[in-house]
């Protein structure tokens, strides 16, 4: 009921461009709430079409999915109306994504995200927002081919694809998996195949970035975990040395370049790119009980935080022509709420307690220490360390540096309630961790 | 639910403060005195409720049964008398800050900061501990950096990066701890048996020596204590410092005491390093805040000596020493803070002749001195007397070279005291007006009292102590 609900919407919304776009909003804000009512209600997918299953920790992550897509919406302003059909759209998809049970419909489902995604970056005003737009767009092309060919291989060696009784024994199959994955690294952004996200993240609309490096990588973490965990146990050594492999050298990479740079839009799009490689470390420790616990953790804390951050620089960059680091000296003075908001999400993305971002690392990490993997948590743990450099230091040009303009930004009342609603999600999943754990532990498809 | 409160409500408190006192910033700093009191009269009945050994139950909240992530708090005689110094200095700290600019946001800070050190030492549970641990250092970040001296930024990020990088490999033993026990709670932990004590020992010890901080680890705390306010660096050497000695004694001693015994003499090596080091560098030092800071590492070096003793009059000293040092620091930090504000130079070869002008602050500052370097009669001979006499007991007479660090400390107070306060006065001096307030002579005037009373009258603090360590080791 709620994909019927929220494709539906996305279909008639356009209807009220044309007045106010308040309107538009609000009518997009009810789908999320009725969606996300019958969901919990337990009737989405699953009571209309077959493959779909509905359980306890798909419910969170959708819950956290249609909550920060009704926050984004509420920020959103005049030239930024298109993206409210495309993430009612994007909303629909991704329930479908998370509760599926069937590797074909897996698929297919995440070319169809990727397609969402084309559109949503395709909101273009200028040279830079179609230099991102099309990077992004030639890599999800490529990255939809590998995945393609790797899953024709694949398809060969097994008779049904529900992912309970998938044929994971197959003489191509662990090439076959690894062709897909290396498809779905491209949109993971893991290192090598990360370029195309330092640019596509920091160059398009702030917003579309919001959704692009947030909501769709967190839902793609958990369906892509849920999809591939019955490989990931048939082939333990391979799966420990390719995750461990690319986990190391995507955060290590990631955080280096993070701190070089002068663009708050690109230390973002790296700091995502280097959460990617954190959000690994489950994938490697797969045999843990842990495991699904620590990539669900992660993808619901990292949804709030990232798309947080994404939307108070759209606002800062839309009121102060923010671009680079020197641009927001003295907005603790200027812009007192936003800088408050964007601190203590950063101060998360850092994995400072009490805020989601730490328990999400914690125990993602947990899970690779109870794997046996505690040397590669050392090195995540000190990576993530390291990150606190460069937020701290946008946090140093925010508060301890004098404003060059003293120009104060207002926050408007919709970004207020946006933002209210993301850092809420934050400091809850920071405290209060029991039903994320649980969810995550009694998994199963 | 007291229990739970105070650690959590400081939270909403300080935004409250922050957003709700505009206009009246000067409220602020009374709000903050009252939720100090209130903490500190607390402390001291759970003080009088203590049972004889072990915890006192204040409740387990947020319970996470697959993953055993409650939130348990319970507190025995060592927390309570950390948390009681914590208060303590709290509350002085308002006094000393009385005229501080941005109050608002300065106390709202404050505020925010004694519910993460609060929880450090209340909870039992690992892994909240370490979340407390880290929570601590955001309000820090932001008390250095705005309100601190010229490098404030470059010390409040450098003290944030490297307390936070050491503080990460003690997560990852904590990790281990778990995984090799199933419990993150320390009581429940001791009874079980560890496949790697060795590696956690390590890994959690260098945590804690840098939060100590130890002498290879050391380097950030001159940088911060110097470029921080005064108040906050008594909260720094105060309370911040204390959290290393805490976890070494609650997470080495305690936790794994065969293996603390195992790696005692590298304890001991560190400590004596640390105490000489410090001490040949505070000789070294012109700059006078810098000199107060030294001499807090060289104490420091004492206090893990005491610890590594590993015995019940080690532990009782080092307890004794840290209260001590506590006290006794701050005033020093205090005075060479002021003496900064009102020369506006910060070494000591350009001051001179300050007693002629400011006798109460320098008749302290002196008293103070004479106290870090173990004068009887004040709290630091009874605490350097105690840790020569336990170390001496434990591992053999060569230990009494520490005596060697008071004789080092004899020599930069003596000094310092000599070029800074006696002497003729120099031109700076002349040209300055040395005038204090109030609320500062009176925070002084607490110290120095405090300072000699329990120099003078040790047996409360031993009492305990007493309390604290008797289960340890089955008591004296």
């Amino acid at each position: 009921m709620s994909f019927i609900v929220l494709i539906a919407t996305g279909l008639l919304i356009p209807l009220f461009y044309r007045n106010n776009i308040f309107i538009a909003k609000m009518i997009a804000i009810a789908a999320f709430i009725v969606a996300a009512f019958f969901v919990y209600q337990g009737q989405s997918l699953n009571s209309i079409f077959p493959y779909f299953v509905m359980t306890k920790s798909t419910m969170i992550m959708e819950f956290a999915l249609l909550a920060t897509l009704a926050a984004v919406s509420l920020t959103l302003t005049g030239f930024e109306r298109p993206l409210i059909a495309q993430m009612l759209f994007l909303a629909g998809v991704s329930l479908a994504l998370l509760e599926t049970n069937n590797f074909f419909v897996f698929i297919v489902l995440f070319e169809v995200v990727a397609i969402i995604s084309y559109i949503l970056v395709a909101n273009i005003r200028n040279f830079f927002n179609a230099e991102g737009a099309i990077k992004a767009f030639i890599a999800g092309a490529v990255a939809s081919g590998i995945i393609l060919i790797g899953f024709a291989l694949f398809s060969f060696t097994s008779e049904s694809f529900n992912y309970s009784d998938m044929n994971v024994s197959g003489k191509f199959t662990l090439i076959a998996v690894a062709i897909m994955l290396a498809g779905i690294f491209y949109k993971l952004t893991i290192v090598p195949m990360h370029a195309w996200a330092a640019d596509a993240y920091s160059q398009v609309n702030h917003a579309a970035a919001a959704i692009l490096s947030g909501v769709i990588k967190s839902v793609v973490l958990v369906a892509t975990f849920k999809a591939f965990y019955k490989f990931m146990i048939a082939y333990p050594t391979a799966t420990v040395l390719i995750f461990s492999f690319f986990a190391i050298i995507t955060m290590t990479l990631a955080n280096f370049m993070a701190l070089w740079q002068k663009r708050i839009s690109k230390i973002l799009a790296y700091s995502s790119i280097a959460h990617s490689g954190y959000a690994l470390i489950p994938f490697a420790a797969a045999a843990s009980i842990y495991s699904f616990a620590g990539i669900l953790y992660y993808a619901v804390a990292y949804i709030f935080m990232q798309t947080s951050v994404f939307l108070i620089l759209n606002d800062f960059r839309r009121e102060a022509g923010v671009k680079h680091l020197k641009d927001i000296k003295g907005m603790g003075q200027r812009a007192p709420l936003h800088s408050l908001f964007f601190t203590v999400q950063l101060f998360s993305l850092a994995g400072i307690p009490m805020l989601a971002g730490f328990l999400s690392k914690a125990i993602a990490f947990y899970a690779g220490v109870d794997a046996g993997l505690w040397v590669i948590v050392l090195i995540a743990a000190l990576n993530s360390a390291l990150a606190v450099g460069y937020y701290v230091w946008i946090i140093k040009h925010i508060y301890f540096d004098k404003a060059e303009n003293e120009a104060v930004i207002k926050m408007s009342a919709g970004s207020l309630i946006g933002q209210l609603i993301l850092l809420a999600g934050t400091v809850y999943f920071g405290v209060v961790a029991g039903n994320v754990i649980n969810a995550g532990m009694h998994f199963s498809f | 639910m007291v229990a739970v409160d105070i650690i959590f409500a400081p939270i909403f408190l300080s935004v409250l403060v922050y957003f709700l006192t505009k206009g009246a910033e000067h409220i602020t700093k009374y709000i903050a005195l009252g939720w100090f009191l209130i903490l500190f009269f607390i402390s001291l009945s759970w003080l009088h409720q203590l049972p004889d050994h072990g915890f006192l139950q204040l409740g387990t909240y947020l319970k996470v049964p697959l993953f055993n992530f409650d939130l348990t708090l319970q507190v025995d005689a060592l927390s309570v008398a950390m948390l009681l110094l914590t208060s303590l200095l709290l509350i002085l700290v308002v006094f000393t800050s009385w005229n501080e600019k941005n109050q608002a946001s300065y106390f709202s800070l404050l505020i925010l900061f004694s519910g993460p050190i609060f929880g450090v030492f209340m909870t039992t549970n690992v892994l909240w501990f370490f979340m407390f641990w880290e929570l601590t250092l955001v309000p820090m970040l932001f008390l250095v950096g705005i309100w601190g001296a010229e490098r404030r930024v470059y010390a409040a990020i450098k003290f944030f990066l490297y307390t936070h990088v050491f503080a990460m490999f003690m997560f990852v033993g904590f990790f281990l701890l778990y995984k090799q026990t199933g419990y993150w709670d320390i009581t429940q932990i001791k009874e079980a048996a560890l496949a790697t004590p060795a590696l956690i020992w390590w890994l959690m010890f260098a945590g804690f020596a840098a939060k100590l901080p130890l002498f290879p680890f050391h380097t950030w705390l001159p940088d911060a204590h110097v470029q921080a306010p005064s108040s906050i660096s008594v909260l720094l050497a105060g309370v911040l410092l204390k959290m290393g000695a805490y976890g070494l004694i609650r997470f080495t001693v305690e936790l794994l005491p065969n293996t603390t015994r195992e790696f005692a003499l590298w304890m001991v090596a560190f400590g004596l390093l640390t105490t000489f080091f410090a001490g040949m560098l505070a000789v070294y030092e012109k700059h006078i805040k810098k000199m107060v800071a030294y001499s807090s590492i060289s104490h420091m070096g004492l206090v893990v000596v005491a610890i590594a003793t590993m015995t019940y009059d080690g532990l009782s000293a080092s307890l004794y020493e840290m209260i001590g040092h506590a006290l006794v620091i701050s005033p020093l930090f205090l005075i060479a803070g002021w003496f900064h504000h009102k020369t506006h130079t910060w070494y000591m070869n350009e001051m001179g002749g300050i007693m002629k002008f400011a006798p109460y602050a320098s008749a302290i500052f002196i008293l103070a001195g004479m106290a870090a370097l173990g004068l009887p009669g004040t709290m630091g001979f009874v605490g350097e007397l105690t840790i020569i006499i336990s170390a001496v007991k434990s591992f053999g007479w060569w230990i009494a070279v520490i005596a060697l660090g008071g004789f080092i400390s004899a020599g930069y107070i003596i000094w310092s005291v000599r070029r800074a306060i006696h002497g003729e006065p120099s031109q700076i001096v002349l040209n300055s007006t040395f005038e204090m307030s109030g609320a500062e002579k009176f925070a002084l005037a607490i110290f120095t009292g405090l300072i000699i009373y329990f120099g003078v009258v040790p047996q409360p603090i031993f009492d305990v102590a007493n309390k604290a360590f008797s289960s340890f080791f089955g008591g004296m």
